[in-house]
């Protein structure tokens, strides 16, 4: 269909005069939510495997600060460990996509990433930690102690009140307590998830809970999220892992918003020396900022590790890693592109990787338009000064 | 639509359901006592008897002890059906007076024909640790009480069930089943939640979907509430409800609820047929406590009967029941609610 020079198509590209079934390059620069391809630079993989590792390892909390350029791979980086770390079942990782105006938007998004349904899950599994104790049942996981209290072999009542009891132990926080037992009652599970992910309930409904405070604050919000560490934690999982993404977004908030945020950060890392891990991803300008200016807060981030523009080698290897899924030929290394036109690419991205993924993806649909059959300069230069 | 209609075969006779039954005030001392009704008005062979208050009425209890039959004490013949629960209500709520034992041998001594298990109601309060503790014990006293009920007592007995949410409902009667003996579950603590009517819907359903047994609800079957309970596939239910609203001076009318009779000033014929208002006037009505709790009764016993013809002649009972509930915004929006529920359950 063309119309007024707009030709709209669904026909399929064909790729296979390259050997490949489709473009495996992003149009757009948004980062995959489960990427599959992880490009590395050494040193940062290195200092995110450690952290992790050594948080997985001694139960003790460490915090690790990625820093790079718009476009040098940090959401990539977070995303990617993030996928890495969701296929184990020991750990519980949330994703925060950028602080917002402070603690409590990071605490909202990061139980918005558990999701209700993960997190009536954890209160299944309390109350089959509480039957363990308290019946002669040995429950495992949350689909165990659901159909024994649906069969009624279990009276929910047995469970209730020592779960609350214990949990107000484990967290010292009572209507914490209440809002994660609640979530396993139909009639109330809204509001009390409404009220720990912050989003507010009305008075009338926080009575029906029996929930004393409003959990609308920073103070609040490290409460709540302590005592959802220490109830997983108590529940056997090895350690909770938060993903900040964006974090030089901070640097646009005043100054005295800026500082509760860092404050709440560090009273959070202090209140949790054990099971805990910070993962930042911030612009290297903002996190220099925060590094001379709040010295309380940075000092407790055990590292900063810094994403590098690519190296040409890096620039083969990432090309490769794309192409290589998407082949039906026995081809391999950086065909259909050449050497040439790779640090061409370099030249002008100054080895930003969103931007390396950005041209190439262009470059091939430009060298298949021209039924090119290897992708030299000539196009790539095409595709830059056509832009 | 979960209107069921069954047949209990109870040792005084068998009666159709879904039945009200009257809450009979025999041993309480007061002047509010409930006119004669067995007899007048057919179907009503029925009464709810407060086992406790009896046993607690020295001399009434003596003359029991003595030979006399309840039925006699009552005043009614022997062929009445009695549903004995066990006054709950008056109990301390740190505990009853009575064991589960000593319970069943004064219902048995009463010969009723249900049993009701000792129960102590919850309150709205306190939903962590006394409600609970509560439903627990409540439970302990219907299993304690479905290992004392013989074998060859054919009097059926009800395990009284409480709980504020569906899964507590739920869970209880699922265990009561798994525990115990019972012929039938008996759905309390609805009092003190009846104005919020999604909740009190919502509890009753859930009832209704754990057991297939019959299904009484305690002290809600107010003249508004009858076609919602007959509609959510309850069997039976008592009400001192025409007692209470005679007690207000209050005319209860199908479809209406109940009007004040001061806020009525004048009619030469009153709007219902009844063998009491169809040949008196409003007047004589007003006078008369006696009247008018008959009248309330005969009012609710034409919503049940105009429930079961429109059930019996395959009218569409939700549309009976949309008018029904028309003129009452509150009411209204109950039905809705449980007409959604109970849609997606059928
Ligand atoms: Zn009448």
């Amino acid at each position: 269909m063309t119309q007024h020079g707009f030709t709209i198509s669904d026909q399929k590209r064909d790729y296979s005069r390259f050997g490949l079934e489709e473009n495996p390059f992003p149009y757009s620069p948004v980062p995959d939510d489960e990427p599959d391809i992880y490009c590395g630079q050494e040193h940062v993989t290195e200092a995110v495997s450690d952290t992790v590792s050594t948080v997985l390892s001694t139960g003790k909390s460490k915090h690790l600060v990625v820093t790079g350029k718009y476009g040098n791979g940090k959401s990539h980086t977070l995303k990617y460990t993030r996928s890495l770390l969701r296929d184990r079942e020991d750990v519980v990782v949330g994703y925060v996509a950028q602080p917002g105006t402070g603690f409590l938007d990071i605490y909202h998004e990061f139980m918005a990433d558990l999701g209700f349904d993960y997190v009536q899950q954890v209160a299944y599994e309390l109350l089959a930690d509480v039957a363990r104790n308290e019946t002669e049942y040995n429950p495992i996981g949350s689909a165990a102690i659901k159909s024994l209290i649906d069969e009624g072999e279990i009276l929910l009542s047995e469970l209730v009140p020592p779960a609350i009891k214990r949990l107000s132990e484990t967290a010292k926080f009572a209507d914490f307590a209440r809002a994660v037992v609640h979530l396993v009652y139909e009639d109330t599970n809204l509001y009390a998830w409404q009220w720990l992910t912050a989003e507010g309930i009305r008075y009338e409904q926080r009575k029906e809970l029996e929930i004393h405070s409003a959990l609308d604050d920073d103070t609040m919000a490290v409460r709540a999220f302590t005592s959802m560490k220490n109830l997983l934690i108590e529940l056997g999982y090895d350690a909770v892992f938060v993903f900040i993404d964006e974090f030089e977004s901070i640097a646009r908030l005043s100054t005295k918003d800026e500082q509760t945020t860092l404050n709440s950060l560090r009273h959070l890392m202090d209140q949790n020396n054990s099971g805990l891990c910070l993962l930042f991803g911030c612009a290297p300008e903002v996190w220099q900022d925060v590094m001379s200016e709040y010295h309380a807060f940075s000092e407790r981030i055990g590292r900063e590790v810094a994403l590098q523009p690519l190296t040409a080698e890096q620039v083969y290897e990432l090309v490769e890693q794309y192409l290589n899924p998407v082949r039906n030929s026995g081809k391999q290394g950086i065909a259909p592109f050449t050497k040439e036109t790779l640090e061409f690419v370099l030249q002008q991205s100054q080895g930003n990787i969103r931007q390396v993924l950005a041209i190439c993806s262009r470059i091939l649909d430009a060298a298949l338009r021209q039924e090119q059959k290897t992708i030299g300069v000539a196009v790539a230069e095409d595709v830059i000064e056509s832009v | 639509m979960l209107y069921r209609q069954r047949t209990l075969d109870l040792p005084h006779g068998d009666v159709e359901t879904p039945i009200l039954l009257p809450v009979r005030n025999v041993g309480k001392r007061s002047s509010d006592n409930t006119p004669e009704y067995v007899g007048t008005i057919p179907d009503l062979p029925t009464a709810m008897i407060n086992a406790r208050s009896i046993y607690q009425r020295a001399p009434m209890w003596e003359r029991l002890q003595e030979g006399v039959t309840l039925r006699e004490e009552m005043e009614v013949p022997e062929d009445t059906i009695v549903f004995a629960d066990s006054g709950g209500l008056d109990f301390d709520p740190t505990g009853p007076d009575i064991t589960p034992a000593e319970m069943l041998s004064i219902q048995r001594h009463l010969d009723a024909d249900i049993y009701g298990t000792i129960d102590i109601p919850l309150s709205r309060e306190n939903w962590v640790e006394e409600n609970h503790r509560r439903v627990r014990q409540n439970i302990e006293y219907a299993i304690q009480t479905s290992e004392k009920h013989r074998e060859d007592d054919a009097s059926l007995l009800f395990a009284s069930v409480h709980g504020y949410d569906p899964e507590t409902v739920r869970n209880n009667i699922q265990h009561l089943e798994q525990r115990g003996d019972f012929d039938g579950y008996a759905l309390g603590s609805l009092s003190l939640i009846r104005t919020d009517y999604k909740k009190t819907t919502r509890l009753i359903l859930a009832a209704r979907r754990a057991t297939d047994k019959h299904l009484h609800v305690y002290g809600l079957g107010g003249i508004t509430y009858l076609p919602l309970l007959l509609y959510l596939g309850v069997d039976s239910f008592d009400s001192s409800a025409f007692i209470r609203n005679a007690g207000n001076r209050n005319y209860l009318l199908p479809g209406f609820g109940g009007k004040e009779l001061h806020n009525i000033d004048h009619l030469d014929y009153l709007p219902c047929p009844c063998p009491v208002c169809g040949t008196r006037t409003l007047d004589e009505i007003r006078v008369d406590r006696n009247l008018l709790v008959r009248h309330n009764l005969w009012s609710m016993v034409t919503e049940l009967r105009r429930f079961r013809y429109i059930a019996a002649s395959d009218k569409d009972v939700e549309a009976y029941l949309d008018l029904r509930f028309q003129d009452n915004e509150v009411t209204q929006r109950a039905y809705r609610a449980a007409k959604q529920q109970v849609r997606r359950l059928v």
